[in-house]
């Protein structure tokens, strides 16, 4: 399914600053961004140009001091925090680079909890969570404990836990850095089918090239600014320069 | 939400045990000590309970009841007739010295009742009869008398048994129940003319008067009356109770040695309990911050660590509990040491123990509380 054209996430001039005075480190230099619903976009560039910090500002579990961020229609600039909190338990899921399980809680334990912090009856929570991880491949397994997955499994209870709320925005913060290049390319591939839904977005931050070739487009961080937007046709925005997609086998032959 | 926060705190064992350990040693250094303490404080008023008068006439100088200074024989006559004295009679309180059958000597507290109405008689005649005190050389010896006597016999001391006191013969006529005295001594109740033929001669041989306020008479004005008659200190059975037991906490070391213990016991389990719910909070500092990240609310997060607090509170405090209450059952079966557990204590600790829990819950609530969500996308 192709992504639409409706915004998803609108961001405009924000700026963030970490620290103060000469230990002050600018980390978002009045950042331009904008993902669409429906689309898979992925915020590469190299380390400490700013991506996991416009990851977190989009996310909403980090202030920023100017700009203006729009996440489906809502401001966040002018939401106070308890707003804040309700909007990411709403409408956000997190995927994390080491999956975050609580180690002492089952695979179903773990992956109802954004339910049971949106007030789900816990049988309920139970049922849908066990039900998700059934089709994640992980059948019968939400009683054994995160322990005891390998660590593509792992992600994927991390993918049920982003998913069983039924956000509209999925935050990935590295999502393959910690499994190797066939499991990494499977939790993409599931990635990208989250995605094709037609009213949520998936956002990944990634370093790791292989798994560029999933996104829809790709949004190009430098020194704490937008450098580039590439997407699938080759196109790289106003700014030019190559694409970072890979070629495709036809064009190498 | 909060059977999750249980499984988390459940999950590791080693804070979960250190935790409940923490609070369980708390708990029991707490109330067995207090209660070890209130028992030694209750054994001071010993004698109020096993005389119960309404007032109580000693010295103007006495303090305690423990420390009795002798008054001239004259003076219960003084006391009958000052204004609002139903009745007073004199009683003799001595510590003498009883011989075993081995040869070895024991103390004993004699108490001399007078001969007319026995007025601080022993609280429970457990066999014999109270009146055969009024016959010859006859005592009224306590169970623990019985026991510490007994010693080097073939069998018990009974009745009609006699031994040796301040080397005068004593028979023993009754046997009584009594509260235990401070020092230990076994209680030996004769007639105060008997008590004072057991006892060296003095100049001045009346220990105290026992008397009641006449009809329409407060007790603190029949107090006052006799006060103001004699010259004499004139306690109700309150007021001595308490200046006894003020004079306990002025005058010795005793309050001091268990109030530092009790202490000892708030702050092992404050720092362990502390110390410990800080540092499992600490741990799952990525947990929580990604609960928070999800939308768990700072309010949802700190009910949680209070829920965890509180559950290793109950259990340690439950355990705590059980093992006083064995304790004290034991010692109760046996005399000693002292233990006396009034409902305030049990509920004093609990709340302490809640107070602890309370506090280490708000330690790592306060760490919760400033953590930003977006902690859990520093790699």
């Amino acid at each position: 399914m192709q992504a639409s054209t409706q915004l998803a996430v609108h961001i405009r001039a924000v700026t963030k600053t970490f620290g103060t005075g000469e230990a002050a480190v600018r980390a978002l230099k009045g950042v331009d961004f904008d993902a669409r619903q429906g689309e898979l976009l992925m915020i590469v560039g190299p380390s400490g140009c700013g991506k996991t910090t416009l990851l977190s500002v989009i996310a909403g579990t980090l202030d920023f001091e100017a700009g203006e961020v729009e996440v489906f229609g809502s401001s966040l600039h002018g939401m106070k925090p308890r707003e804040v909190t309700e909007f990411r338990k709403r409408h956000v899921g997190f995927i994390f680079q080491q999956f975050n399980l609580i180690p002492t809680l089952t695979l179903i334990e773990n992956v109802c909890v954004p339910l049971l912090i949106n007030g789900t009856g816990r049988r309920v929570a139970e049922q849908k969570s066990a039900a998700l991880l059934d089709r994640l491949g992980l059948q019968g397994r939400g009683h054994e404990l995160p322990r005891n997955l390998s660590g593509g499994q792992q992600q994927r209870v991390a993918i049920a836990r982003a998913l069983v709320h039924e956000p509209r925005l999925v935050i990935c913060d590295e999502p393959t850095s910690a499994l190797d290049k066939d499991t990494g390319a499977l939790i993409m591939e599931l990635l990208r089918d989250i995605a094709r839904h037609p009213d949520r977005t998936v956002i990944v931050v990634t370093h790791d090239n292989r798994i560029f070739k999933h996104a829809d487009r790709l949004t190009e961080m430098e020194d704490g600014r937008v450098q580039r937007v590439h997407d699938q046709a080759g196109n790289s925005g106003e700014n030019g320069g190559s694409s970072l997609f890979p070629p495709s086998p036809k064009l190498i032959t | 939400m909060y059977h999750l926060a249980l499984k988390m705190l459940l999950g590791d064992r080693a804070k979960f045990v250190m935790l409940v350990g923490g609070l369980t040693f708390a708990t029991l250094l707490m109330t067995q000590q207090a209660a070890v303490f209130f028992g030694l404080l209750t054994w001071t008023t010993s004698h109020m309970r096993n005389m119960r008068a309404k007032l109580w006439v000693v010295d103007r100088k006495v303090e305690q009841a423990n420390e009795l200074k002798a008054l001239r024989d004259t003076d219960v006559n003084r006391v009958r007739s000052a204004p609002g004295v139903a009745w007073a009679v004199p009683v003799y309180m001595t510590i003498q010295s009883a011989k075993l059958a081995d040869g070895n000597f024991k103390p004993v507290q004699l108490v001399g009742l007078d001969n007319t109405t026995l007025v601080g008689r022993p609280p429970v005649i457990l066999q014999g009869r109270l009146e055969d005190v009024r016959l010859p050389n006859a005592v009224i010896l306590d169970e623990l008398g019985v026991k510490r006597l007994s010693a080097g016999r073939a069998k018990p001391l009974g009745l009609g048994d006699t031994f040796e006191l301040n080397d005068k013969e004593a028979r023993i006529v009754a046997i009584c129940r009594a509260d235990r005295h401070f020092f230990g001594y076994p209680y030996t109740y004769a007639t105060y003319t008997q008590a004072l033929q057991f006892a060296p001669k003095q100049r001045k041989m009346l220990s105290l008067v026992l008397a009641e306020p006449a009809p329409g008479w407060t007790l603190a004005a029949a107090a006052s009356s006799i006060e103001a008659e004699t010259g004499m200190k004139a306690y109700t059975e309150d007021e001595l109770f308490w200046s006894t037991i003020w004079w306990y906490f002025r005058n010795t070391g005793i309050p001091v040695a268990f109030m530092s213990i009790i202490l000892l016991g708030l702050i092992v389990g404050t720092t362990i309990s502390g110390q410990t719910f800080y540092a499992f909070v600490h741990e799952n500092l990525r947990h929580l911050g990604a609960l928070k990240a999800m939308g768990a609310s700072n309010g949802l997060l700190a009910r949680m660590l209070l829920v965890q607090s509180l559950t290793v509170g109950f259990l340690g405090y439950g355990l705590g509990a059980l093992m006083v209450t064995a304790f004290g059952r034991s010692v109760l079966a046996r005399g000693e040491p002292p233990f006396m557990m009034p409902w305030q204590l049990p509920v004093g600790t609990f709340l302490a123990v809640m107070g602890i829990c309370c506090l280490s819950a708000l330690l790592g609530i306060r760490k919760v509380w400033n953590i930003e969500p977006a902690i859990v996308f520093r790699g």
